[in-house]
């Protein structure tokens, strides 16, 4: 007897075969990614009666065809030799629905056992099934059961290893006929493939791709082996078109749900009774006209909330954390031995992991919120309800959610993105998603709007800032939809899943998922990042300063404040000598026309480490030491050496530039692409020095707010 | 064949009169488009018009001749219309819609 086993899960989108694939794997599983698209592959391995069991969750699909990602994967996995057993997934509530599918499935002629899930609620709504009737109209077992409950699956288990143990998979004809004349047509067509003796493709009956190429299914019509049929083919679909008048296209789809309507009538009966679901009656209220919005907006606060507000005092523990241990290896490694090396254990590499693990609650708190509002089947209800305003800018309902979170941090946010199925729609989004003015910008604001402004003023300027980076995202998805995403959008077709209440163990997986996915990939960019740029600010070491500070510092030892003063006259000579500083310089003449000094352009490139740094960047830089946003001694600096104006254009500066490197790092990672991340900050950057650029000079011009406070 | 087209586009075998307001809503036979069926009703599909973008997608949940639908919602902002179609609700833009012919009743002819 055989002892492992690959078995495949196939299924519509929200049937509950994740829930089985759950039930059945638990733990063990392996979630990945198809080469090139965002389709996401999972794997599982679990044991029956001795027998190992490799179970593989396709993504839901409700046809074989290729008009979208998800079933391109599906169908290749399908047509892929090895598969042992389909287990297609039904839910029982929707069987006509469900069955199209099946119908497709049967062609492949795999031994397949039919699951007809979420039985009790069909039951509840009166359905009644004549499973035996079904097994013989589809040549294949079936078992009914009644979802994520591990009793639900007992019945699938004990039927799957009666298959496995007797090979009791050996299945009958299915009796799925499209009609004599189509029947003539494919039966014209598969014998031209039989005659081509493929080998490749020696597994899967000719009369599925006969189908699949008088449907002119595009990845069928593009394999190369099928080119000697074509003429055949069309002149199938010419017959057809002159006999029934019918479109080639869809004529299949057609008499497949008439073929179904007939087994359903015969194996499933209906009590006529056609009352109004839980599930519709809440979607009374949350999309309804006037409720729905605000309760969108009511919901996505909470969202928020809980990723940002709730996440918080777990980020301050993480930093203190790292903080303390960078502490402790300081004391207990001699500053004498490798000084080189301490400085780089201590503020490179742990201050590093701390900058890439301090996101993890953020993100793990986000994805649980997601996995709820995905899971009970919220969100497809938002889309709903935001997609009117959304697309107006060329996006969609799905992209509002992650732009909202892009207020927050810009990091989960572009995760969040993968809940938007068109691959346009999410690549603009992605790439708009920096201009939302993330938290860590913040301090910078907080820092220059009341050292510039009128205490009046300070809110106002706080939201002009805010709906600066909001009108800019929108203009650039708008802009970019019809240059360099442009074309017809992807058909728009969703489904809005009845509400159910998600199980505590799919959520806990899914966020799971995404922080190891988080840690994995884009936290070993974030790590070799930041301790490159840690390069950049220490090193190379000044040896030879303007005064001797040893000396200074020695004399007025008891004068704690004169100490300090002349401590951060060290640091700022010392971080004008490192990389950074002389880039700086370098960059000088390239930033005056945006009103930059080089200690301006210094810090913009500390920026990139994390934006807040510019904050203690510049506080270096003046010689105040590492200060916050709340510091009056930088404040006074920045107002004696610079204008409201140029105050308004480092902000602005900071809110369009280059994002974060966590930020890039997530969208190379998530675009999958080294040169859209580099275009994206190579664009930013254009962006950022333009708008400044103009706004620096027509103030300068119109001479608005060019006179030096004080 | 050839049909001709009104300036709605819409192929709905009507004259054009030059001022239509929707004209195609009631067509010659009592057939409207999906786009134009109340919230709340229920008709069964006519036809799907041949020109229609990603037709296969559609067929594929449903969205074939015969099928009765059932117009549930509009959404508050612009063209997304929800309709239970297989007892599944899906939503689609009135665009697409617009192509899906129609018979209110569940009657076919």
């Amino acid at each position: 007897m055989k002892m492992r086993y690959r078995i495949v899960l196939a299924g519509n989108p929200n049937c509950g075969k994740s829930c089985i694939f759950n039930a059945l794997t638990g733990t063990r599983q392996h979630v990945g990614n198809y080469p090139g698209v965002t389709v996401e592959s999972k794997s599982g391995v679990f044991h029956l009666n001795g027998m190992e069991i490799e179970l593989i969750d396709l993504p839901g699909v409700y046809s074989l065809s290729a008009s979208s990602p998800e079933e391109v994967v599906v169908f290749e996995e399908l047509t892929r030799p090895g598969i042992d057993l389909i287990l297609n997934v039904i839910d029982s509530t929707i069987p006509r629905r469900s069955l199209y599918l099946t119908t497709q499935l049967a062609e492949l002629r795999i031994p397949m056992l039919l699951v007809f899930n979420m039985s009790d609620d069909a039951a509840r709504k009166g359905l009644r099934y004549d499973i035996p009737k079904l097994e013989t109209y589809f040549g294949a077992p079936a078992v009914q059961t009644v979802g994520c409950r591990s009793d639900g699956v007992r019945s699938l288990l004990e039927k799957l290893a009666g298959i496995l143990e007797n090979g009791h998979g050996r299945r009958s004809e299915p009796m799925l006929s499209f009609g004599t004349d189509i029947e003539d047509a494919i039966a014209a067509v598969s014998g031209r493939i039989d005659a081509l003796r493929l080998g490749k493709y020696a597994h899967i009956p000719s009369r599925f791709f006969a189908i699949k190429l008088l449907e002119h299914d595009s990845a069928v019509m593009r394999m190369a082996e099928f080119d000697l049929v074509h003429d055949e083919v069309e002149r199938q679909i010419r017959h057809l078109r002159e006999k029934h008048a019918i479109s080639a296209e869809t004529f299949l789809a057609d008499r497949r749900y008439a073929m179904l309507a007939g087994a359903c009538r015969d194996a499933i009966s209906m009590t006529q009774e056609r009352r109004r679901e839980i599930s519709d009656r809440i979607d009374l209220v949350m999309t309804n006209k006037f409720l729905g919005l605000p309760l969108f907006l009511a919901i996505m606060y909470g969202t928020f909330y809980f990723t940002f507000i709730c996440a918080d005092p777990l980020m301050g523990y993480i930093e203190e954390f790292f903080g303390f241990l960078s502490g402790v290896v300081r004391d207990v490694w001699n500053p004498e031995t490798l000084p080189f090396l301490r400085n780089l254990v201590t503020d490179g590499i742990i201050a590093g992991v701390g900058g890439v693990i301090v996101f993890l609650p953020n993100i793990l708190f986000l994805f649980f919120a997601i996995a709820l509002l995905e899971d009970s089947g919220y969100m497809a209800r938002a889309a709903f309800v935001m997609d009117g305003v959304m697309r107006k800018f060329g996006l969609q309902g799905r992209s509002f959610v992650p732009l909202v979170l892009g207020f927050g941090c810009t990091v989960p946010a572009i995760m969040a993105t993968r809940t938007i199925e068109s691959e346009r729609d999410r690549k603009v989004t992605i790439m708009v998603l920096p201009l939302m003015s993330c938290s860590a910008r913040l301090p910078i604001y907080a820092l220059i709007i009341p050292a510039f402004f009128a205490p009046k003023h300070q809110a106002f300027m706080m939201w002009v800032i805010y709906l600066i980076g909001v009108i800019i995202a929108l203009g650039a998805a708008r802009i970019m939809k019809s240059t360099l995403f442009r074309g017809d959008g992807e058909v728009y077709l969703m489904e809005l899943p009845p509400y159910r209440m998600p199980t505590l163990k799919s959520l806990m997986l899914h966020m799971w998922d995404r922080g190891r996915m988080y840690l994995r990939k884009a936290g070993t960019i974030i790590l070799f990042a930041s301790i490159v740029l840690y390069f950049c600010n220490t090193f190379p070491e000044k040896k030879q300063f303007s005064k001797a500070y040893d000396v200074l510092i020695e004399q007025c030892a008891d004068d704690a404040e004169r100490v300090a003063a002349l401590e951060n006259e060290r640091r700022a000579e010392q971080m004008e000598y490192t990389i950074s500083g002389r880039v700086g310089h370098a960059l000088e003449p390239l930033f005056r026309p945006i009103g930059f000094d080089w200690k301006l352009a210094t810090a913009s490139i500390g920026a990139l480490a994390a934006k807040e740094v510019f904050v203690s960047q510049l506080g270096i830089l003046y010689a105040e030491g590492e200060v916050d946003e709340e510091s009056p001694e930088l404040r006074e600096q920045l107002v004696e050496n610079y204008t409201p104006l140029q105050g308004f254009c480092i902000m602005l500066f900071c809110l369009l530039s280059i994002p974060c490197l966590a930020t890039l790092a997530i969208i190379r990672r998530e675009l999958n692409s080294w040169k859209m991340a580099l275009a994206e900050a190579g664009g930013l950057f254009l962006l950022a020095y333009l708008t400044t650029l103009i706004v620096y000079q027509a103030g300068m011009l119109l001479q608005i707010g060019t006179s030096p406070i004080s | 064949m050839k049909e001709r087209k009104c300036s709605w586009n819409c192929h709905c075998g009507g004259e054009s009169t030059g001022n239509e307001t929707p004209h195609h809503r009631v067509g010659s036979d009592g057939e409207m488009t999906l786009a134009d069926l109340p919230i709340g009703v229920s008709a069964t599909i006519v036809k799907v018009l041949p020109e229609m973008r990603g037709k296969k997608k559609f067929a594929d949940v449903g969205l074939v001749a015969g099928t009765e639908l059932l117009m549930e919602a509009h959404a508050p902002f612009g063209g997304l219309l929800r309709v239970k179609v297989l007892e599944t609700s899906m939503a689609l833009h009135r665009d697409d819609a617009a192509h899906i012919v129609m018979k209110p009743e569940g009657v076919l002819k």
